[in-house]
């Protein structure tokens, strides 16, 4: 069989200012008909410019050499009106962000159609009708009306599926999918995926997979290429990889990624250092800096991707691959995993530890008003409505839940440390709705906050020095002490003291969340919250920040409330767990119990949708996929928020279902573990791991 | 939509009767016809001063409230806008000017945004190509020359013109000169008239909407969605102008619809250079000749035109965002 894509020895460059960015360098691969080819690596490993420049989308200050042909043609050389006749007719693509994809001026029919009328020559009642049966594909409800509707009608997921329907329209045979679904929630992303496996079968097409969750590579991969640094360092059959990694890139990836299904409490290996810069690469490997298995040849010359010995499948770009594979080295002995931290507060049972954060049914709704000149309230926006949750000494708390859901609201009405809408919340046993001025401003020292993105929450103008001291001095801390603390703050975080005259720009992203962190430890508080502290991260620079907040949290005994959409890292770090749903807690309690015995059948669904890292696993999994998407907040829904996608509803008797439609459930259960729902799942009935089929309580 | 139009309708016109209404009272506060008399020498007496302030309804020894209300009844029941103190009626002074100005104005209006926008457009689409720096630099060029020094090289150019072919082709003066009954004659003697200023206010217009056109551009032919468009096959011209142009269009247009009222008195200078009688022109002179009624009347006339040019501006965008149209 031929391959119908086939790149040789391409090469990708960029002018910049600061010089040549050798953005891809030498990249090969075969795609067979109708198989999926897995490319991975973390961000600026050039994935991405590599499915660009098959696709011919690069910038005009690209470089591209080397050879691309698609079924036996070539395409590198070609002009842009030539390429234009490949794109969308025999290859396609898939972008990232759903949002900005779609051109918000013209209706879902037009672009439809647009794509149709480029390649084929159908009249308009043939267009129409090829577009109702794509929509009607790719899962779209009323088809025929929706042709109509604009974009911005639109979720993300409904935009992803438009998408993939524009990608299949005139039946390629590659589909190039850029991470197509890193910015959707999980269980969207399990229905997208659903869709872009439905629309490979039906077309036949071969399938590009850029992504840098090894966790949807192993649901959908047959093949992997593992990219670092511009170059393919390994590639091998999906299940080979996973479970024989051959070179140590490949095996600390998958040792620095925590498991959403294991309850197993192991450190994360954290690769060390950062990733080469591509406009002045090193000599020799480009892993070498950070590789834990290095020799001095591998600082001569860069290896070539080359077969592994006795695997004949598997290439690896490695000089000790051979070696090792022999071996048979695993991330556990390549890679040097420190001991925890002793907890200083393991030895105190939970129940007598103090409380430090005591939300109870905290409301927080938002007017939604119309007209310019008299404004006029036309609804009310529950972002968040009857949260509850407690977070005691020494603990990490985590609030899950898709966009949408109120987690981000919930920590700002916490952090506003004002009374509440509805509700009560108590900072350290005091209830903010009798907080005099002055305990308000004690009170912020002992509640500090972590952000997102740690490019933008670092004033890029100040030096680490100041951004330290910042809070100290407003705390009234003298200069002698405020030197010394700084000090002790670098080291705790894992920085080089010697560095605090450096700008914020000087670090990479990994070291400038560090920085954020030492910021909110600064003033030694009680309470520190983290707003998806790890998100904007790559994979082996979020386990050492993850193992960086563990250590913490031991040696200071300081509690955690912890805001994160990807239940690995909450199944890893947080030993209890709130689970919110459309401005609501669904579930709650202790971290283990919630993962393996769910009992809101949202938290089912939640947590049957996260891929894992495991080939194996993913295939022989059932999943829940939940239908349609989250509610408007807007909606008045005088039942359980969750009726409508539920599937647990769905098999009741009328009886029943009236229940779910009319009466709000509360939380009810053990200490353990509380979930609002009438009719709970049944410990047996279903966990992560367990592919049996729901049964009701 | 009628509703819609009737209720911004509505608004409007409360908007324009406040904004009219601060104008006169502002206006009274600050301007002092009495001493355009007073400086007359010889002076005339006290007694016919007054006389004449109090028939223009601009005497400051009436209280203002009254001179407020007389002026508004008079607007309201009779259209009269009051007299200048020279006793002219100010509304059909405005009137012919509105004429001129818009002869003046309406071609170059037209022409400043069709080329503006087209060469906005062709050079964003070459950016940092010879073409996008050739046309840039004169952009610049154009933007910090004075208008009255580009005005006066143009009229330089016209007279060198008419020299050496011998007869007048260009005027470089007023609006008409022909007085006979002929209308194809007198089309092609304001065509002579206009022809200079309309460069002059071309240049000047288009080149504004040429520099922000190319940043508009610039923006959304980055977008993802044009990315999308070439992955479905259209060639990268093609998908700007189909998918980045539109959407690139909605803040030109807008600028567009609000620059309605700067047009018809921002034209001072040009006014000025080639003598002719506008809007922009007897606005100053309003001023400096403390003519209470008619700087208000004009002030009037700048509010319709901005409120007309917003309600252009909501349909234009309206018409090419859905996204408004829907919601």
């Amino acid at each position: 069989m031929n391959p119908v894509l086939s790149v040789r020895d391409l090469h990708v460059s960029f002018a910049s200012e600061a010089g040549t960015v050798r953005a891809v360098r030498g990249v090969n691969f075969d795609l067979m008909p109708g198989r999926t080819l897995g490319i991975v690596g973390e961000s600026g490993s050039g994935k991405s410019v590599t499915s660009l420049s098959v696709m011919g989308l690069l910038d005009e200050n690209a470089r591209v050499e080397g050879s691309i042909r698609l079924k036996g043609t070539e395409l590198l050389g070609l002009s842009e009106l030539e390429l234009s006749k490949y794109r969308g007719n025999e290859m396609a693509m898939v972008f990232q962000d759903p949002l900005s994809a779609l051109t918000p001026v013209f209706s879902i029919g037009d672009q439809l159609a647009e794509a149709l009328d480029l390649h084929q020559d159908l009249n308009r009642k043939q267009v129409k009708e090829r577009s109702i049966e794509l929509l009607d594909l790719v899962g779209i409800p009323n088809p025929a009306e929706r042709l109509r509707a604009y974009p911005h009608q639109f979720s993300g997921g409904m935009r992803q599926r438009v998408m993939i329907a524009i990608a299949i329209a005139n039946d390629p045979d590659v589909i190039i999918a850029d991470e197509p679904t890193t910015a959707l929630d999980v269980t969207i992303q399990a229905q997208v995926l659903d869709v872009l496996k439905k629309a490979q079968r039906e077309t036949g097409a071969a399938v590009v997979m850029i992504t840098h969750d090894l966790g949807v590579v192993a649901g959908v991969a047959d093949d992997v290429l593992v990219m670092y640094a511009g170059r393919p360092v390994e590639q091998a059959p999906v299940d080979e990889l996973f479970a024989r990694p051959a070179m140590p890139y490949t095996m600390g990836l998958l040792g620095a990624v925590p498991r959403p299904d294991r309850g197993e409490n192991r450190r994360l290996v954290p690769i060390q250092g950062n990733p080469p810069s591509l406009v002045d690469l090193p000599v020799g490997c480009p892993f070498a800096d950070r590789c834990p298995l290095v020799e001095d040849r591998c600082r001569t010359a860069e290896p070539d991707l080359l077969p592994v010995a006795g695997r004949p499948e598997t290439l690896a770009a490695c000089v000790r691959a051979d070696e090792l594979a022999e071996q048979g080295v695993t991330f556990e002995d390549a890679y040097e995993v420190a001991e925890a931290a002793e907890s200083t507060l393991e030895s105190v049972p939970r129940s007598e530890r103090e409380v430090v954060l005591e939300v109870e049914g905290l409301k927080r709704h938002f007017p939604l008003t119309k007209g310019g000149f008299l404004r006029r309230r036309v609804g009310t926006v529950k972002a968040v409505d009857g949260v509850t949750f407690d977070v005691r000494a020494g603990e990490t708390v985590a609030l899950v839940g898709e966009s949408g859901s109120g987690k981000t609201t919930t920590l700002l009405e916490i952090m506003k440390l004002e009374a509440p809408q509805g509700g009560r919340v108590a900072v350290l046993g005091k209830n903010l709705e009798e907080l005099s001025t002055r305990e308000r401003a004690g009170l912020r020292r002992d509640l500090q906050i972590v952000f997102q993105d740690p490019m933008s929450s670092l004033d890029p103008r100040m030096p680490v020095y100041d951004v330290l001291a910042e809070p100290l001095k407003v705390h009234g801390w003298s200069r002698p002490k405020v030197n010394a603390r700084i000090d002790e703050l670098m080291k705790l975080v894992g920085l080089n003291p010697d560095h605090v005259d450096r700008f914020p720009s000087q670090f990479s992203g990994g070291q400038r969340q560090r920085i954020a962190i030492a910021r909110a430890l600064a003033v030694n508080p009680r309470l520190i919250v983290l707003d998806e502290p790890v998100s904007a991260l790559d994979v082996s620079i979020q386990a050492g920040v993850i193992n960086l907040l563990e250590d913490l949290q031991a040696q200071l005994g300081v509690a955690f409330l912890f805001v994160a959409h990807d239940l690995s890292v909450i199944r890893h770090i947080s030993s209890r767990v709130a689970v919110m749903y459309l401005g609501q807690v669904v579930e709650s309690g202790d971290t283990e119990a919630v993962f393996t015995a769910p009992r809101h059948p949202y938290t089912q669904a939640l947590l049957s949708a996260v891929p894992l890292p495991d080939p194996q696993l993913e295939r022989g999994r059932k999943r829940v996929v939940l239908e349609g998407d989250l509610p408007s907040p807007v909606e008045e829904i005088p039942g359980c928020r969750f009726a409508s996608r539920c599937p647990v509803r769905a098999t009741l008797p009328a009886d029943d279902q009236r229940r779910c439609d009319t009466v709000l459930p509360v939380l009810t259960g053990g200490d353990d573990q509380l979930a609002a729902c009438h009719f709970p799942l049944t410990r047996t009935s279903a966990g992560l791991t367990d592919v049996r089929e729901t049964t009701r309580a | 939509m009628g509703r819609f139009l009737l209720r911004r309708g509505a608004n409007y016109v409360a908007m324009l009767f406040v904004a009219v209404s601060a104008t006169y009272l502002l206006a009274s506060v600050f301007m002092d016809p009495r001493s355009n008399y007073l400086s007359r020498n010889p002076r005339p007496p006290m007694d016919s001063i007054n006389a004449s302030l109090t028939a223009a309804n601009i005497n400051d020894e009436d209280p203002l409230l009254l001179r407020y209300w007389r002026w508004l009844t008079d607007i309201v029941l009779h259209w009269n806008w009051g007299l200048s103190p020279d006793q002219e009626p100010v509304a059909s002074a405005v009137a012919t000017r509105i004429g001129a100005s818009t002869q003046l104005v309406t071609l170059a209006t037209v022409l400043a945004i069709v080329i503006g926008v087209a060469i906005g457009v062709y050079t964003a689409i070459r950016q940092y190509k010879w073409q996008d720096r050739v046309l840039g630099g004169f952009a610049t060029f154009f933007l910090v020359i004075p208008t009255a020094v580009l005005a006066l090289f143009v009229v330089i150019a016209a007279i060198y013109i008419n020299e050496a072919l011998g007869f007048r082709l260009f005027y470089v003066t007023g609006l008409h000169s022909y007085e006979g009954d002929n209308p194809w004659l007198w089309l092609l003697d304001l065509a002579q008239h206009l022809i200079l200023p309309t460069i002059v206010l071309t240049i000047i217009g288009a080149v504004s909407y040429h520099l922000t056109q190319r940043t508009y551009l610039l923006d959304t032919m980055k977008a993802d969605y044009v990315r999308t468009a070439r992955a479905k096959g259209l060639p990268l011209h093609l998908a700007i102008r189909k998918h980045a142009l539109r959407t690139s269009l909605i803040p030109t247009a807008v600028n567009v619809a609000f620059s309605i009222a700067t047009v018809f008195t921002g034209a001072v200078i040009t006014e000025t250079i080639f003598a002719i009688n506008g809007l922009g022109r007897y606005f100053v002179t309003t001023i400096v000749n403390n003519d209470i009624n008619g700087a208000t009347c004009i002030a009037a006339f700048a509010g319709v035109c901005t409120l007309v040019g917003a309600l252009l501006a909501d349909l234009v965008v309206a018409w090419l965002d859905p996204r408004i149209r829907i919601s």
